[in-house]
C-alpha cells in the first residue's frame, strides 16, 4: 500500500500507469536502499501519519497573511527526530494545495521555525513541549503530535492509536486561537478536547 | 348490433366517446412518457445529489481512514428507501466502507469504477468521486433500485391517469348524451315524418324544423317536397276521378255501340242470308223455264226444221245459243252463291301438284296453241283443296283466254319467298292486259273489261276467286298494261287466322236453311 501511495504522489499518475509504477518502485528501492543507514525507514504507522499530515492541509484553512504570495509554499515542518524517513517527502512531492506547493522542512529546535503551516512535533520533543508550544503562540501553525498529553498542553491535533487504528484528538480552541479554521468534517470523526484534558 | 345499423343517436355518442377516449389516451400517453423521462432525470439528479452529500461528508473519514465514521455516514442512506447498496473506496480504489453494513463484499464491485451512473438491469448504479477541495480522496459507489421505484411510480401514475380518464369519460358521456340531441333530434324528427308519410301515405304532415343548419335546410326541402307531392296527389286524384268518369262513359257508349253493332250485324246477316237464298232460288228457279225453252227449241228444230226458211232457222239457232249461254250464266251464279255457303275444310295442299293437275285439266283449251309454261317452285299451303282448285282454274283459264291472240303464249306461275308471313302466288301472261285504272273493278261480280264477243265470259270468275281467297284470309290484286300482259296475285297466310273458321261455322250453320230454301223452290 505504501508503495502504491508513494508512486501515485510521486508520479501523479493513475493506478493503471504500469511503467510508472515499475519506475517508481525501482526509484524507491534505490533511494531507500542507499539511504538506509543515514535515514531510518518509516514504520507503517508513520506512513499513515505522513498521509494524515498531508491531508490536514485540505481540512484546515489558514488566515490570508499565512500566504503572502500565491506562490508561497505550504510548509510542513518536522521538529525533532524525523520518524517518517523519506516517506513524508514522497507523500507531498508534486502535490499542491490551492496552488501552494508543498515543502517539507526539518527543525532541530523551535527557534529555527520561520515560515511553517503544519508542524509535526516528534515524540523526541515531548519533554520540551511546555516550552515549544508557548513559543509558537500567535503564529498560525497547526501543531500536530503523537506525544502523550499534547492536546492538554495546548497542542491542536494529536494522533491517538486505538486498537491498531489511528484516531484524532483535536483541540479546536487552540486552533481558533491561532486563527486556524478546522473543517467540521475533520471534527466530525475526531475526539474533541478542551485544553487541560487528555 | 353493428354500428352501421345503430340509431344516429348511438352513433354520435359512440363517435364522441371514441374521439374523447382516443384523445385522452394519446394525451395521457404522451404525458406519461414525458413525466417518466422527467422522473428518471429527477431521480438521477436526486441520486447524484445524495451521492454528493454522502461523498462530501465522507471526505474526512476517507482522509483519516476512519472506517466506523464512514459506515455511520453511509448508514444515513437508509433514509433513501431505494438506495440498495453503497460503498466507499479509498484513493487506491480499495473497498473502504459499505452499506448496508451486512452486505456481502461480492455484492459490490471489487474495486472503484469509472465515474458516472449507468443502468444495470433495473438498477441505476455508478461511482462518483469523493473530493476535498481539488483533492480526490476516494470513490463513492451507489446502487439505486430504479425498477421498484419505476414500478411504484408507474402504478401511481396509471391509477391517477385511469381515474382521470374515467371521470372525463363519464363527464363526456353525460355531456354528449345531452348535446348530441341537438343533432340527432331534428334528424329523428325528419325520419319520423318520412316514415309517417310512407306508412300512412299522408302527404299533409310536415316535419318540425329545429334550426337553420343543414338539417334545417333538409327539413325545408322535405316539407316543400311534401307540399308538392300533396298538390300533385290532389291533382292526380282529380284527374283520376275525371278519367274514371270518362272511362265509365266510354264503357257505357261502347256497350251501347257493341249492342248496336251486334244488332246491325244480325240484321245484315239476315238480309244477306235472305239475299243469298233469294239469288240461289232465283238462279235455281230460272233453270226450269230455261230447260223448257231448250227442250221446246229442240222439238221445234226437229219438227219444223226443214219447213223453216233459212232466216227462221238462224233465229232458232240464235235462241238456242242464247239459252245455252244463259244456262252457263246460271250455273256460274249458282256456284258463286254456293261458294259463300259451302263448308271450308283446310288441309295441307301441295300447290305445285295442284297447278300441274289444273293445267292438265285445261289441256282442251290449250290444244293446238304454242304455249310456254314457266312454273317456279311452289310451297305447300294450308287451304281447302277443292276451293283452291277453283281459284287456279279461273286464273289459268283467264291467262289462256286473254293470250290466245298471241302467236306464242307465255304463262309464268311462281311464288317468290315472302317474309311477311304469307305466301304470294302470281300467274303472269303475255296477253292483252288491261288498263290499271280499272284494276279495282276486276274482281267485282259481272264486271268485264272486254266485250263478250271478243272474249267470252260471265264476269263471275274473278269475283269467285276473290271470295275464295278472302275466305282463306288472303288478298287478291292484279297488275297489267294494255296489250302487254297481266299479272294476277293472290296471297295465303302461312297460318290461317281462326276468324275464317268461325265464318265457316257460321256458313255451315246457315246451310240447312239454304237447302230448305233450295228444296222448297222447285
Amino acid at each position: 500500500m505504501a508503495l502504491l501511495v508513494s508512486t501515485r504522489h510521486w508520479r501523479n499518475g493513475g493506478p493503471s500507469d504500469l511503467p510508472g509504477v515499475l519506475f517508481a518502485a525501482l526509484a524507491l528501492l534505490l533511494v531507500g536502499g542507499l539511504n538506509l543507514p543515514a535515514q531510518p525507514v518509516a514504520t507503517k504507522e508513520y506512513k499513515i501519519k505522513a498521509v494524515f499530515l498531508f491531508n490536514f492541509s485540505q481540512f484546515v484553512t489558514w488566515p490570508t497573511n499565512a500566504f503572502p504570495e500565491t506562490q508561497t509554499p505550504l510548509v510542513i515542518g518536522v521538529l525533532g527526530e524525523d520518524p517518517f524517513g523519506t516517506y513524508l517527502d514522497e507523500t507531498v512531492r508534486g502535490e499542491e494545495v490551492d496552488k501552494h506547493p508543498l515543502v517539507i522542512q526539518h527543525y532541530r529546535r523551535a527557534e529555527e521555525i520561520k515560515t511553517c503551516h503544519i508542524l509535526f512535533i516528534s515524540q523526541s520533543e515531548t519533554s520540551r513541549l511546555d516550552q515549544i508550544l508557548p513559543s509558537l503562540k500567535g503564529r498560525s501553525i497547526l501543531t500536530v503530535s503523537d506525544a502523550e498529553g499534547f492536546a492538554q498542553q495546548g497542542g491542536m491535533i494529536r494522533f491517538v492509536t486505538e486498537k491498531g487504528r489511528i484516531r484524532l484528538r483535536i483541540n479546536p480552541e487552540a486552533a481558533k486561537a491561532a486563527s486556524l479554521t478546522i473543517s467540521s468534517k475533520l471534527l466530525r470523526p475526531a475526539e474533541i478536547v478542551a485544553p487541560g484534558k487528555d | 348490433m353493428r354500428l352501421k345499423d345503430a340509431p344516429i343517436q348511438r352513433k354520435l355518442l359512440v363517435i364522441i366517446l371514441l374521439t374523447t377516449i382516443t384523445a385522452l389516451l394519446m394525451m395521457h400517453g404522451t404525458l406519461l412518457i414525458y413525466e417518466f423521462l422527467r422522473f428518471q432525470r429527477a431521480t438521477t439528479r436526486q441520486l447524484s445529489t445524495v451521492g454528493k452529500i454522502i461523498a462530501g461528508n465522507s471526505t474526512a473519514a476517507l482522509a483519516f481512514a476512519n472506517q466506523s465514521d464512514a459506515t455511520e455516514i453511509l448508514s444515513a442512506l437508509n433514509a433513501e428507501r431505494y438506495v440498495t447498496a453503497a460503498a466507499l473506496y479509498d484513493k487506491e480504489g480499495k473497498l473502504f466502507s459499505k452499506y448496508p453494513a451486512n452486505l456481502p463484499d461480492d455484492a459490490l464491485p471489487a474495486a472503484a469504477q469509472k465515474d458516472g451512473f449507468q443502468s444495470e438491469h433495473s438498477y441505476l448504479a455508478g461511482c462518483q468521486p469523493v473530493m476535498q477541495g481539488e483533492k480526490r480522496l476516494g470513490t463513492l459507489y451507489l446502487r439505486f433500485d430504479m425498477g421498484t421505484l419505476n414500478r411504484e411510480w408507474l402504478r401511481i401514475s396509471i391509477s391517477i391517469a385511469l381515474a382521470v380518464i374515467a371521470v372525463v369519460i363519464l363527464v363526456a358521456y353525460l355531456l354528449s348524451r345531452k348535446l348530441q340531441q341537438r343533432i340527432s333530434e331534428p334528424i329523428r324528427a325528419l325520419a319520423g315524418t318520412a316514415k309517417a308519410v310512407y306508412d300512412r301515405q299522408d302527404y299533409s304532415v310536415r316535419a318540425k324544423k329545429f334550426g337553420e343548419d343543414e338539417v334545417g335546410l333538409l327539413t325545408d326541402a322535405f316539407n316543400q317536397m311534401l307540399q308538392k307531392l300533396e298538390e300533385k296527389n290532389t291533382e292526380l286524384q282529380v284527374t283520376f276521378e275525371q278519367l274514371r268518369v270518362a272511362h265509365q262513359e266510354i264503357l257505357g257508349l261502347n256497350r251501347d255501340l257493341e249492342g248496336r253493332v251486334e244488332q246491325r250485324t244480325a240484321e245484315l246477316k239476315t238480309v244477306n242470308k235472305e239475299l243469298e237464298a233469294f239469288s240461289y232460288s232465283v238462279s235455281h228457279d230460272l233453270r226450269a223455264p230455261l230447260r223448257h225453252i231448250d227442250g221446246f227449241l229442240e222439238l221445234l228444230q226437229k219438227k219444223a226444221g226443214t219447213a223453216l226458211d233459212p232466216k227462221c232457222q238462224r233465229y232458232v239457232n240464235l235462241i238456242a245459243e242464247s239459252a245455252k249461254e244463259m244456262g252457263t250464266l246460271i250455273d256460274n251464279l249458282l256456284s258463286f252463291s254456293r261458294m259463300g255457303r259451302a263448308a271450308m275444310c283446310a288441309a295441307p295442299v301441295n300447290l305445285e301438284q295442284l297447278v300441274r293437275d289444273t293445267i292438265k285439266e285445261l289441256e282442251l283449251e290449250a290444244a293446238g296453241r304454242d304455249i310456254v309454261w314457266k312454273i317456279g317452285a311452289l310451297p305447300e299451303v294450308r287451304a281447302d283443296q277443292a276451293l283452291l282448285r277453283q281459284v287456279l282454274i279461273n286464273l289459268i283459264s283467264n291467262a289462256l283466254k286473254y293470250s290466245r291472240t298471241r302467236p306464242r303464249t307465255e304463262i309464268e306461275i311462281g311464288c317468290p319467298p315472302d317474309p311477311n308471313g304469307e305466301h304470294v302466288v302470281f300467274i303472269r301472261d303475255n296477253g292483252v292486259g288491261f288498263d290499271m285504272k280499272y284494276a279495282d273493278k276486276l274482281f267485282g261480280v259481272f264486271q268485264r273489261l272486254h266485250e263478250a264477243d271478243e272474249f267470252e265470259g260471265t264476269g263471275i270468275g274473278l269475283a269467285n276467286v276473290q271470295r275464295i281467297i278472302g275466305r282463306h284470309g288472303g288478298r287478291t290484286w292484279a297488275e297489267g298494261v294494255v296489250d302487254a300482259g297481266a299479272t294476277f296475285y293472290f296471297s295465303l297466310p302461312k297460318s290461317p287466322s281462326p276468324q275464317h273458321e268461325t265464318q265457316t261455322h257460321f256458313t255451315r250453320g246457315r246451310q240447312p236453311e239454304g237447302h230448305r230454301a233450295l228444296a222448297r223452290s222447285p
